[in-house]
């Protein structure tokens, strides 16, 4: 892999204390110490084996995603951050957020951290019903979001981010209302709000099927959808992207450099890297991802070059996501045409039903659109 | 040249075997053909005539085969039979009536367990409409279940075999069967007929051979065949010249000449199978015949529907595999057709719904081709009022109403035997199928045989599974078309967001239409997919909406986070889903998966 440019650095910590049953994020519930251990270094193995095959890697943030990072130690956490640090080049203030789960952050780890250089935290809260949590198989409950939430606020941390799910099993409108109130009241800097989808080979996609769990409609959904809209805008949330809200100059830096298609390097087991045209996903097995890097060898599974009009269509797509949209200027920069060259048809049909806009600089999505993403974002592909 | 019979006439028998399906008739002739050992240890087969795969699984023979067997009888003399098979099914009752027509006798093969079955009853008023003698036997006396007095009283009691000798069998261990051999000596005639006379051989069947054309099944009734003689079929006067004649052993064999009372073959450079029509007479063209043989019929479909290739691709390979299976199948027709909503494929005709389910699974068996069938229907006659008469076997060909007089449609007869305790049940179901009692007559105790006069049409769909169900699998059908009877027929057509689909429009009695309306209506709700509008599903009877649904618009698809390890995985679902949707098949503006059509199509 050659590098040429500035790059978001993603690492992957794929523990968890328990698995819900609808997550296909990648990642095991273990207690095995030397199998930690041992990821720990392969993660610190592969970082020097990308920074001694290129010397000037810039960062420009790092994000830590799971699984669940925190249920590692914050001492632990803290040298991946070192092995990070030094590296590469790191751009100077740039966003650092790490994941964790309500219920598995502390005082002490949440301190450490901070003083490791992280400048965000995001919380998988969920939902704050506790009916409904339990449901899900999430093992936290609403106090434990609000205490997790307090320690890090406490702590210094003044960028702090919610995920929030709708959509879910039983959920009322008024419940998820009162869900919302809450996360408001906390005054959380960004908010994801995820739809509950049934991914393939999941628990819950087994309930499902077999008719243990039923889930709302999707005009519900999408009814609660567009009143979270609603009700976040009402409290200065900024509707930025599909999935995520943010206050003023706290939107997510290191998720917008994926839907800007731009570069990202990923370390640790499963995770997926974008540099130079090209896709890399690295292995998902402990085991092997360990192995192979014990040896000094990149774990990587599996690579895709993109061709020009593969790019195009994940540059589209991927901007579309964006409630600013695809900068028609970028587009041209990037791929020396403008859009409307390649895509005039499927962008007058998407006009035409509503589903998409036009502004002297960009493309974007209208309210139709972002709940029909998925017939937009078709569209664009042959 | 003087022509000598190569054989005695005398010491000919020609014979056939009739029985209800599953009685054994393939496993006697199997043990017939031992007995003559026309077949060789190394060759045996279960159930040798039956060459066709799905004739082995369906228990039935849908072409007819002619074997010669050489036997010895009892009394010392060498004997020459030709048996000749006979498709087991009602749909091909007139091939079944020209083979027959080609025989002196017949075995008529009854279950020792089953009794006389509808088709058994049918299969006797056929056979001595060709005024053959009968030879009952009973079959599989071995099952512990067998009550061989109890059916001989039931075979007794079918009119004109009042006092036919009965003969008990079991062909699985072989029991019975040089009795039945004798039997055919001494109760079958040997043919009739003239070697002086001018040529008549009756064509009983054909089978298509690539390098040689259409090979002709013959029965010669009066005179000689030779090869190098030039010949001349009747119903259409072309003219040919014999290249070979032979008879089946039941290997091909090529003999010198077949004359008056034998059995065989000929090859005459026939192009195709349509030029040897079943029942056809052949003569001699240097001394041809007065007359054609009697009961030569134009075979003509009665039973409808249009296939259409899932993929569109296959449309020519439909069409490919259709002209391949037609070389074999005369009563296949076959025009093609452009449908919106399925694209290009073929309305094809039948000679019945099982001849129909041959063809479909033919086509989807051996070429591999992945079909929709539409609704099968009938031939519906219009009568127009300016004094027209048209025939249609569409609902979509169906003239405005406005023009129309009045419609005709075809009727049969039906037989059914049940059991006592199920007549309640059926006759329920054929009531509802605008069926008209005729007789009940009780075979015994506990058996009864219901005669019924109903449309054809009423049989199309799911009627089979449901007497099977009512019945618990205990009743047997048969039937035969009668002639056509004026009915209070109308059409009713579906509408997809306004858009006629021309496949969804049925034709029905008037008071069912609102009932079938309603529940393909509602039906297809639930396999249109929701599109970014709403969609209404009408049904319609002369524009006027009898019924409607609609499939609301979609506000919502899957809004899934998209993160840097999803964009792969996302691209790779999106064109997954667009190559779904490019196989999708418009109707105006909505888009249908043909799939979607299947489920419609099936519905009562």
């Amino acid at each position: 892999m050659k590098f040429n440019k500035s790059i978001g650095l993603y690492v992957h910590i794929p523990f968890c204390f328990s698995k819900c049953p609808y997550c296909d994020f990648f990642s095991i519930v273990t207690d095995n110490k030397q199998l930690k251990k041992n990821y720990l270094s392969a993660l610190r193995q592969e970082m020097e084996i990308y920074s001694q095959k290129n010397k000037d890697i810039e960062i420009i943030s790092i994000y830590l995603g799971g699984g669940t990072p925190t249920t590692l130690e914050g001492i632990h956490l803290r040298e991946i951050l070192d092995s990070c640090y030094s590296n590469f080049h790191i751009k100077k203030g740039m966003e650092i957020t790490v994941e964790g789960n309500p219920g598995t952050i502390y005082d002490e780890k949440i301190k450490m951290l901070l003083q490791a250089g992280v400048n965000r935290i995001s919380l998988g809260a969920q939902s704050f019903n506790n009916r409904i949590l339990k449901k899900i198989g999430r093992i936290h409950t609403k106090k434990d979001i609000i205490i997790s939430y307090k320690l890090a606020r406490e702590a210094g941390y003044k960028n702090i981010n919610l995920d929030i799910m709708f959509g879910l099993p039983g959920q009322s409108k008024a419940e998820f209302e009162q869900t919302l109130d809450e996360v408001v009241l906390l005054k959380p800097e960004h908010i994801s709000l995820y739809a509950l989808s049934v991914e393939p080979g999941t628990p819950l996609e087994y309930l499902v099927k077999k008719g243990k769990m039923k889930l709302p409609s999707d005009d519900f959904s999408n009814e609660l959808f567009l009143r979270a809209i609603d009700i976040l805008g009402g409290y200065g949330y900024e509707h930025y992207e599909i999935s995520n809200f943010a206050l003023s100059e706290k939107k997510c830096f290191h998720n917008q450099i994926y839907w800007k298609n731009q570069s990202y390097l990923g370390i640790g087991a499963g995770a997926s890297s974008y540099i130079d045209n090209k896709r890399y996903q690295n292995y998902r097995d402990l085991n092997e991802y360990v192995f192979l890097l014990e040896h000094g060898i990149l774990p990587i599974e599996f690579q895709e070059v993109l061709s020009w009009k593969e790019r195009m269509v994940e540059t589209i797509i991927l901007g579309l996501r964006m409630m600013e949209g695809l900068s028609k200027s970028d587009f041209l920069i990037k791929f020396n045409v403008p859009v409307e060259k390649i895509f005039f048809k499927p962008l007058q049909i998407l006009i035409k039903q509503g589903l998409l806009e036009e502004n002297e600089t960009s493309y974007f999505l209208t309210t139709k659109g972002i709940s029909l993403a998925n017939n937009v974002f078709m569209e664009f592909i042959d | 040249m003087t022509i000598t019979q190569v054989i005695k006439i005398d010491d000919i028998r020609n014979f056939s075997i009739i029985a209800h399906i599953d009685h054994g008739k393939s496993t006697i002739a199997d043990r017939i053909l031992e007995l003559t050992e026309a077949v060789s240890q190394r060759e045996k087969r279960e159930q040798i005539l039956d060459n066709m795969d799905l004739e082995r699984e369906k228990g039935i023979t849908i072409k007819s085969k002619a074997v010669r067997l050489s036997y010895k009888g009892l009394n010392g003399r060498q004997y020459v039979f030709n048996l000749i098979d006979t498709p087991g099914h009602v749909d091909f009752s007139y091939e079944v009536s020209r083979s027959l027509a080609a025989c002196e006798g017949a075995l008529l093969v009854v279950d020792a367990a089953q009794g006389v079955q509808a088709q058994t009853i049918s299969n006797v008023q056929m056979a001595l409409e060709n005024n053959l003698s009968i030879i009952p036997v009973i079959n599989k006396i071995d099952l512990p279940t067998a009550d061989p007095e109890k059916v001989s009283k039931e075979i007794k009691n079918i009119k004109g075999l009042e006092n036919s000798p009965i003969f008990l069998a079991s062909a699985k261990d072989g029991t019975g069967i040089r009795e039945i051999m004798e039997a055919i000596i001494k109760h079958i005639p040997h043919p009739n007929g003239s070697l002086e006379k001018p040529l008549q051989a009756l064509i009983f069947d054909s089978v298509y051979n690539s390098y040689q054309g259409s090979i002709v099944y013959t029965r010669i009734v009066n005179g000689f065949i030779t090869p190098g003689m030039k010949i001349q079929t009747m119903s259409n006067k072309k003219n040919y010249e014999v290249s070979e004649v032979g008879v089946f052993t039941p290997k091909r064999k090529k003999v010198e000449q077949l004359s008056v009372g034998d059995v065989g073959y000929l090859t005459a450079g026939f192009k195709d199978i349509s030029l040897t029509k079943v029942g056809d007479t052949i003569t001699n063209n240097d001394n041809p015949a007065a007359k054609q043989l009697p009961g030569y019929k134009k075979v003509i479909p009665v039973v409808f529907c249009s296939f259409y290739p899932v993929e569109n691709d296959d449309f020519h390979n439909l069409k490919y595999a259709l002209e391949k299976l037609s070389l074999n199948d005369s009563a296949i027709s076959y025009l093609p057709e452009n449908s919106p909503a399925l694209g290009f494929g073929f309305r094809c005709g039948f000679l019945g719904l099982l001849h129909m389910e041959i063809i479909q699974e033919r086509l989807e068996r051996e070429y591999k081709i992945q079909l929709i069938a539409t609704t099968p229907s009938v031939l519906y006659r219009i009568h127009l009022k300016n004094k027209q008469v048209i025939e249609i076997n569409n609902p979509s060909s169906l003239p405005e109403i406005n023009l129309i007089d009045y419609i005709e449609e075809p009727f049969i007869e039906l037989t059914m035997i049940s059991p006592g305790q199920f007549l309640g049940g059926i006759m329920e179901l054929l009531q509802d199928r605008r069926g008209i009692f005729k007789n009940l007559e009780y075979l015994d105790k506990n058996r009864a045989k219901l005669l019924y006069h109903l449309p054809l049409n009423e049989i199309m769909l799911d009627f089979y599974d449901r007497i099977k169900s009512i019945s618990k699998g205990y009743a047997s059908i048969d039937y035969h078309i009668m002639e056509y009877q004026t009915s209070p027929l109308i059409k009713v057509d579906l509408l997809v967001n306004q858009e006629v689909v021309d496949n969804l429009s049925f034709i029905c009695h008037k008071d069912k239409a609102y009932e079938r309306a309603r529940k393909l209506v509602d039906n297809l709700k639930t396999v249109i997919p929701r599109q970014l509008f709403d969609v209404p599903i009408q049904a319609s009877i002369n524009h006027k909406i009898i019924a409607r649904s609609t499939v609301k618009a979609l506000k919502k698809n899957v809004l899934a986070k998209c993160y840097g390890g999803d964009i792969t995985r996302k691209r790779k679902l999106l064109e997954k889903q667009k190559a779904g949707k490019k196989r999708m098949k418009r109707i105006g503006k909505v888009e249908i998966p043909q799939e979607a059509f299947m489920s419609v199509l099936k519905i009562d």
